[in-house]
């Protein structure tokens, strides 16, 4: 299992979830991606995204303001 | 102090109303609700983009312009709300309730943050975004709010015909937005 992230701090929607969308396609099953994000939309579209995907996915509030959402690949 | 916030934080109240997003359904009733009490107090359906062309005539105004021969401000109805300033324009004083609703809706939840420009390229988009987002906003006289909910809420046909003007224009930008930005 390995652990990927993506920087997407001051980057205003769509883009955070297109980036999610590229990245996700070339990590292993099994493998974790951390997308960090300060766009409260994004918040919301990349975790939806992931969901209907059927991923795993886990939000944490690590400031003020700032979110990593935690996606494990796992189909 | 501190105290209070670790108990608001839990309280599931302020989580749901000033912390969790409300989902689009929530979202999109209580727009509704409002612009409908708008136009019942206001007479005028919502809109947003035509209180910043005026913004732009009185800064242009107070740096020693002058809009007087400018076509899009000869109506009499438009100098009269130029003349009439900013505190008598509806348009202008829900455009700045807009702005400090968000920075309060964004206080409350405790989100509040300065976010750090990425690069010259974003700035280039946004900039020319924007310019031509008033522009043409200003041309189809309405935003997507004045134009497009106003629009169909008033059951006009213009709403629907910008509608899919948006739908080619939010293709092409995505398009743009995948060539430029990933």
């Amino acid at each position: 299992m390995k652990e990927y992230t993506i920087d997407c701090l001051g980057e205003a929607c769509p883009v955070p979830l297109m980036k999610t969308e590229k990245k996700i396609n070339s990590i292993e099953v099994g493998d974790v991606l951390i997308v960090q994000i300060d766009h409260s939309c994004a918040m919301k579209n990349v975790p939806e995204w992931a969901r209907t995907q059927g991923y795993n996915v886990e939000i944490d509030e690590v400031a003020d303001g700032e979110w990593e959402v935690v996606i494990e690949k796992t189909k | 102090m501190k105290i209070i916030w670790e108990k608001l934080e839990k309280n599931q109240y302020y989580t749901a109303i000033f912390k969790n997003p409300f989902t689009y359904v929530t979202g999109a009733i209580l727009l509704s609700v409002l612009q409908i009490a708008l136009l019942a107090s206001s007479g005028n359906p919502w809109g947003v983009s035509g209180a910043f062309a005026n913004w732009g005539a009185w800064i242009f105004e107070a740096v020693g312009g002058s809009v007087d021969k400018w076509f899009y401000f000869s109506s009499e109805g438009a100098q009269n709300t130029l003349k009439g300033g900013f505190l008598n324009d509806t348009g202008s004083i829900q455009n700045a309730g807009i702005i400090i609703g968000a920075l309060a809706a964004t206080l409350l939840a405790s989100q509040f943050k300065l976010k750090k420009i990425k690069s010259v390229k974003q700035v280039i988009a946004a900039v020319l975004g924007g310019l031509l987002m008033g522009y043409g906003a200003r041309l189809a006289f309405g935003c997507n709010i004045g134009a497009l909910f106003s629009g169909i809420a008033s059951l006009s046909l213009s709403g629907w015909v910008f509608a899919l003007a948006l739908l080619v224009g939010a293709f092409i930008g995505s398009k743009l937005l995948a060539k430029f930005f990933m």
